[in-house]
């Protein structure tokens, strides 16, 4: 008996290959790069987050912005390093005392649907962001009031000084959208703003590719770099850099892991810290283990971490050991404070013994599939070398973040963003900031904080140092190191790192000359 | 026939029925902290206090089940905690994803696999051995090697087809076809294979049987006994391991989801299961136990055309 349907099959498989072949250039299309041309094409990027909602009211920082930036116009803009420039706000200035602040509004801005932009416009989405209940509305908890003085001028009106206001309104905070589309209520998938793209909703699939184009009237051309931008959410790491390196994606964040492919492509690579990573003290005042209570407990764990193997173990060399929680570029930081705390098993055992503890042990939490098990191995031993035992106990991925914020753990590894000496005080340090769920706090500390919060621009840089400075001593945290974020864009693709962010803003892209 | 089916979607409800109201309570146990977790880290307690509020989280179980039941039976899964979606459109929105895929690698894997297992079974010798080793081979490798391998070869180095995402039917057939064309063929391979052994199994058994030695006998031409008798027979075997396969798919599609970057259905479960979506989880619970429940009434339909014994046992 003769197959010839299995000649057919082989057969029929080619030409579903070459079909397939012929049919398969919908990648990204680069933009053009004849060196005259530097504007136009299109642009895809890669987010590891998906939207959850175009609501700017529920907007929130980092990863996310990248969605809300083509469509929405926020109130300042936040240059790439930082610096703060008019965007919907053309001036702003603040009383004498810093509660009272004063924007003054652009007055030839339209909503995408046609409304004009007022100061009742922006008085509208500051009083939802700060009640809405969307992820960042903490931030906005200082304000007491927002008040339309005139149709171009806003008042916000504080109850206490809040020295990362202005950053804030240069984020998640700033956006803005059309009051028309807010009473509408449909902004979650429908957003309108005045921003330098609207959402294409032909061409968007929810979860796997969002597709903005080009805004026609927008009042600032010099933002529209591009015709469209498109995001795709891809979730998975090994999946984005498989889709930057197949020519999918004009730019993406990707890992350690997955650097050395990207290099290798010959793609271009940013490297810049946004986070710093280490273990945090809860427990400092030794209600769980009565050991972290002494200081010089907390000091010796610091030496006993051997914070450049685990760089290198865990981090693939990419980034920088250091002593310190706040960031480069920041106000807190101090150069000398980098190795504060070497590497030294004698130094670390001579203090436990000064401090008269025996041997004792800590309960950490750890989440597999999310916590390096190179990582707790190398804590593990680490302290198990100086008589400290671990514990570790698993905790499901989805109750990680809510067990250390509810002080169900004495100590525990992290990785915390490095904003501004504001925003960092009252992530870590402040009686009632998020990481501080004991409340631990001293005389001194309260001093410095309230020094940060209402002093001259000059005494907050000086009280941001001695804080720094006095948590160091004080070990408060036993910080191991500043990962680099690995940024990467193709070979048709600039951008710039945006400081104290995790990817780069849209606005900082352009085709390479 | 009609009491067969009477009986069959009876018992479905009642497993869909059972399977939820586990699942439900299930979850319920487990979810301890996920309004913290839509807020995001720097959400105070208070935030948090009143997300939970909003979300139902302070009422009883019971109520919140009744609430939940209530809602499902009229068609309504409620919306996503995270990102405000109805529950309905994000399932009907990944659905076309997950059934691409898996639908487009039963038929392949139907087709090749009873190629396969009918030419191992009639020519036997070396085709026979040939065919055995390659698919214990095959069905030996995981799904997520091939694909990583698929993915390196096809998308990275050849470039000819995306290494993620997809492309809805509707929007481009030739697009479409590329984005789901590796991890289709990632998950055939193991799906052939062992349907494949099946198939040759069931031909082999059907044809030492007596019928098939009596027709052989009469001067039947041998093609017309393979195809009119012996495939007839050997159907249902091969039917309930494509049914398995289908059911199993829809676990192993997770991955390959994962690995390509697909919005489908595996991976909105695999994701929603991570973050604590209640509500979306539910829905793709309910909506996977109703593919399933069709899926085997499709089955033992068919089984039934082909082998009328079926129908009275």
């Amino acid at each position: 008996m003769k197959f010839r349907p299995r000649v057919a099959a082989v057969a029929l498989l080619t030409a579903a290959a070459i079909t397939l072949t012929a049919c398969s250039g919908s990648g990204a299309q680069p933009a053009s790069s004849n060196g005259s041309a530097v504007t136009g094409g299109t642009l895809t990027i890669g987010a590891l987050v998906d939207v959850k909602s175009f609501d700017p009211a529920q907007a929130h920082i980092g990863h996310y912005v990248q969605y809300y930036q083509p469509v929405y116009d926020s109130l300042l803009r936040r240059e790439a390093d930082g610096t703060l420039v008019p965007m919907l706000a053309t001036a702003w200035e603040y009383n004498s005392d810093n509660t009272e602040l004063t924007l003054t509004l652009r007055d030839d801005v339209t909503f995408t649907d046609g409304t004009k932009l007022d100061a009742e416009a922006v008085k509208i989405n500051l009083d939802r962001f700060r009640t809405g209940n969307g992820p960042d509305a903490s931030t906005l908890a200082q304000v007491s009031d927002v008040t339309v003085a005139d149709a171009t001028t806003v008042v916000i009106t504080l109850k206490a000084q809040d020295p990362a206001l202005l950053d804030y309104l240069g984020n998640a905070d700033g956006f803005i959208a059309s009051p028309a589309a807010v009473e509408g209520g449909k902004l979650a998938t429908d957003p309108v703003g005045s921003g330098p793209y609207t959402l294409d909703k032909s061409k968007t699939v929810a979860a796997s590719s969002y597709t903005f184009v080009k805004n026609p009237d927008y009042w600032d051309p010099s933002l529209q770099v591009y015709d469209t931008i498109v995001v795709k959410p891809i979730l998975d790491t090994t999946a984005m850099s498989n889709a930057l390196l197949s020519g999918q994606l004009n730019a993406a964040l990707l890992t350690a892991k997955t650097q050395p492919q990207a290099k290798g492509a010959g793609l271009t690579e940013y490297n810049y810290p946004t986070d710093w990573q280490g273990l945090l003290f809860f427990d400092r005042d030794g209600t769980m283990v009565p050991e972290l209570a002494d200081v010089r407990v907390r000091q010796a764990i610091n030496y006993a971490i051997d914070k450049e193997t685990l760089l290198a173990q865990v981090g693939k060399g990419l980034g920088t050991a250091t002593s310190q929680p706040f960031g480069k570029g920041t106000d807190a930081f101090d150069e000398s404070l980098e190795s504060a705390y070497p590497y030294d098993v004698d130094k670390a055992k001579e203090l436990l013994s000064e401090a008269g503890v025996g041997e004792f042990s800590i309960t950490m939490p750890t989440v597999s599939g999310f916590l390096d098990p190179a990582l707790t191995a190398g804590i593990g031993q680490n302290l198990a070398d100086v008589g400290i035992t671990v514990n570790w106990e698993n905790v499901a991925g989805s109750d990680f973040i809510s067990s250390l914020v509810q002080g169900k753990y004495a100590a525990s590894w992290f990785s915390l963003f490095q904003g501004s000496p504001w925003v960092a005080v009252n992530q870590i340090i402040a009686p009632e900031a998020t990481y501080n769920p004991f409340h631990t706090t001293d005389a001194k500390v309260e001093t410095l904080i309230t020094a940060i919060q209402t002093g001259s621009a000059e005494e907050q840089k000086t009280a941001a140092q001695e804080i720094n400075k006095y948590i160091v001593e004080q070990a408060w945290f036993a910080p191991f190191y500043r990962p680099d974020q690995i940024f990467f864009t193709d070979k048709n693709t600039t951008t710039e790192p945006q400081l104290q962010q995790a990817v780069p803003s849209i606005y900082s892209y352009a085709p390479a000359q | 026939m009609v009491s067969f089916i009477v009986r069959r979607l009876i018992s479905g409800v009642v497993v869909l029925f059972v399977v939820s109201s586990l699942t439900f309570f299930m979850l319920y146990f487990s979810a301890t902290s996920v309004a913290r977790n839509i807020l995001g880290e720097s959400a105070t307690q208070a935030q948090v206090h009143l997300k939970e509020i909003e979300l139902g989280l302070d009422q009883p179980l019971f109520s919140r089940y009744v609430d939940w039941l209530g809602g499902a039976l009229s068609g309504n899964f409620g919306v996503s905690w995270f990102n405000s979606q109805p529950v309905v459109d994000s399932i009907v929105g990944r659905l076309p994803t997950t059934l691409s895929i898996v639908l487009v690698t039963i038929v392949i894997a139907a087709v090749l696999a009873t190629l396969f297992g009918v030419a191992a079974a009639v020519r036997r010798g070396w085709v026979d051995r040939l065919l055995q080793i390659v698919s214990i081979g095959a069905s030996a490798i995981p799904q997520f090697v091939v694909a990583i391998v698929l993915v390196t070869v096809f998308a990275i180095g050849l470039q000819l087809l995306p290494a993620t995402g997809y492309v809805p039917l509707t929007d481009s057939f030739g697009g479409w076809l590329a984005s789901i064309t590796l991890p289709i063929i990632a998950l055939a391979i193991g799906a052939v294979a062992s349907t494949a052994q099946q198939v040759r199994s069931a031909v082999i058994t059907v044809l030492s049987r007596d019928y098939v030695r009596t027709l052989r006998s009469r001067g039947l031409a041998p093609r017309e006994i393979l195809f009119r008798h012996v495939l007839r027979g050997a159907a249902p075997a091969g039917l309930t391991v494509l049914s398995l396969q289908f059911i199993g798919m829809l676990g192993g599609v997770v991955v390959l989801e994962q690995i390509f970057a697909l919005p489908g259905l595996g991976f909105l479960a695999l994701q929603s299961t991570t973050q604590g979506d209640m509500p979306v989880l539910m829905g793709v619970v309910v909506y996977i136990v109703i593919i399933v429940v069709v899926v085997n009434l499709l089955v033992d339909l068919a089984v039934g055309w082909l082998n009328p014994k079926a129908r009275v046992s």
